[in-house]
């Protein structure tokens, strides 16, 4: 059935086309009761009745993202590199991570907007706190599934450490950081969305909070919409660094 | 007395897994003049491959002292000593031609400059032609020619080979040690050759050092008193014969 490329991209479009009929048809028909889930036309539709309002409040958003990812990602990446070129590093900071990773940074959140304040620095501070364990470790995790030998090899031809993280791991594991940026990213929106959920004075997450309270389902699906339109971006750009990559490696 | 190229001294290496202890190697001495091709034998694990790692630097031994022309051995020193492992270790998105120029690159030698003496260790090896070919578009052998020039590059006085040709089928294995002993006479370089082919260390070395079963001790040291240029023919005479035998002996004794 599902062999050629075309025929995948067609059925893709069929079961998208399949959950957003199912979206707009159920709760239409009272097959689930539209304060739970209003139908796809109503969500859009407060979208563009709320325009004002989201277009408002989306840049603060996005600027958190854009800071937390750079800050968690750019430093997870770096550090998980860093973490994977030496063994001892490796023995002595995983085990800690881990149980770090197991820890609901959720509980946190409250003790930053104590530290941060209401605005971005909370929001900002908590989504990187939040990512950042998680994309380290998928670096460290790439990183490892590297072939010694070549790092062997680049040692005994005179490479210093910076040297094989530059020429050896990071080229090797071209395809492990996107899988950590992928990671990241989406551990980011999802940490910014919830902070300005718990507690923001502004923010897409701030208005899905203040629409919900006010038992105005339309209004919390419209943000829910935009939080789905932003990682949607995230990933069509994934999948061009991603095909960038690949053509760099060619194998 | 001329000073040694390689000079391995109480050499001692231990290992400790989790808190076992295994000695490598044992007290290995070993001079190697300059310019002679020495090949190493010994059963799988008596430590030849560590030998080869703390010449080339990649380990401080734990007891004993290396020496390249007289100067101790505290790190790598590419410049001097070339190494070319059993597979060919080439790094995959770098072209024939990029992955000889690799340590050149990690010394800052500028691009037309490495390019360029790359190109001239290709030539030599007999891969002018693939240059811009990348790994997986080679064969075993012409990765290990890869290898090989790659070890070449920076004209280092050692060459270090371990099990070079090990993953390669009988006849590549013939030809690239042709290719070697090619290389060797036009150059003058010292060889370390770790192999297992015992017809292989004959035919290409002037020396054999046979090893012990672990810990790893120098059981032997064989003069191959075979004329050069070495030829096929010559794997099936007498002395030929005769030195494998006596090669066989200690390796059948060791591995009981
Ligand atoms: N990094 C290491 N850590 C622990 N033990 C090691 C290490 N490297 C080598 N050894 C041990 O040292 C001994 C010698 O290993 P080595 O690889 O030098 O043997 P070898 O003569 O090259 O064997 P082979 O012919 O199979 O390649 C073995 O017992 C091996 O288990
Ligand atoms: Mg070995």
């Amino acid at each position: 059935m599902l062999r050629t490329p075309s025929q995948i991209r067609w059925a893709q479009a069929a079961l998208a086309a399949v959950i957003l009929a199912g979206w707009e048809l159920l709760p239409r028909f009272g097959v689930i009761p539209k304060l739970f889930v209003p139908s796809l036309s109503e969500a859009i539709g407060a979208l563009y009745e709320y325009r004002a309002e989201y277009l408002a409040h989306l840049p603060a958003t996005l600027v958190e993202i854009l800071v937390s990812y750079l800050l968690a990602c750019g430093g997870g990446v770096t550090l998980g590199m860093l973490i994977a070129s030496s063994p001892r590093a490796r023995r002595m900071a995983l085990p800690v991570l881990r149980s770090a990773y197991a820890v609901p940074m959720v509980v946190l959140y409250p003790v930053m907007m104590v530290w941060f304040g209401l605005g971005m620095g909370s929001k900002v501070a908590f989504a990187t706190v939040f990512a950042f364990v998680p994309t380290l470790l998928t670096t460290v995790a790439g990183v490892a599934s590297l072939s010694p030998h070549l790092l062997e090899t680049a040692r005994a031809f005179g490479a210093s450490r910076w040297q094989r993280i530059l020429y050896v791991q990071v080229p090797a594991s071209l395809p492990t950081l996107i899988a950590a940026l992928r990671l990241g990213g989406a551990l980011v929106i999802v940490g910014v969305t919830v902070a300005e959920m718990l507690g923001a004075v502004e923010g897409l997450g701030f208005l899905i909070t203040r629409h919900r309270t006010l038992l105005n389902s339309p209004g919390v699906y419209g943000g829910i919409i935009l939080v789905l339109v932003i990682t949607s971006g995230h990933e069509v750009l994934l999948r061009r660094l991603e095909r960038r990559v690949e053509k760099f490696r060619e194998s | 007395m001329t000073q040694s190229a390689v000079s391995v001294r109480a050499v001692t290496q231990h290992f400790t897994v989790e808190g076992q202890s295994t000695v490598a190697l044992d007290a290995i001495d070993l001079e190697i003049p300059p310019g002679q091709f020495v090949a190493l034998v010994g059963p799988s694990g008596c430590g030849k491959s560590t030998l080869l790692s703390l010449v080339a630097g990649l380990r401080l031994p734990t007891g004993g002292t290396l020496l390249c022309n007289g100067e101790p051995i505290v790190g790598p020193v590419p410049q001097r000593i070339g190494m070319i492992f059993q597979e060919a270790n080439l790094l995959p998105w770098l072209t024939a031609l990029e992955n000889v120029a690799f340590p050149l690159k990690l010394r800052g030698v500028p691009k037309r400059e490495r390019l360029e003496a790359a190109r001239a260790m290709l030539e030599l090896t007999g891969l002018g032609n693939f240059a811009d070919r990348l790994p997986h578009q080679l064969s075993g052998g012409m990765k290990q020619r890869v290898s090989i020039g790659r070890g070449l590059v920076q004209d280092p006085g050692v060459l270090l080979l371990d099990e070079p040709f090990a993953a390669l089928d009988e006849q590549t294995r013939m030809v690239l040690g042709d290719e070697v002993l090619r290389i060797w006479a036009r150059t003058g370089k010292t060889v370390m050759f770790v192999t297992h082919n015992l017809s292989e260390a004959v035919y290409l070395a002037d020396r054999i050092i046979v090893f012990s079963a672990r810990p790893g001790r120098i059981v032997d040291d064989v003069p191959v008193d075979l004329p050069r240029p070495r030829t096929f023919s010559m794997m099936s005479s007498e002395r030929f014969g005769a030195l494998k035998d006596r090669i066989w002996a200690h390796i059948r004794d060791a591995d009981h």
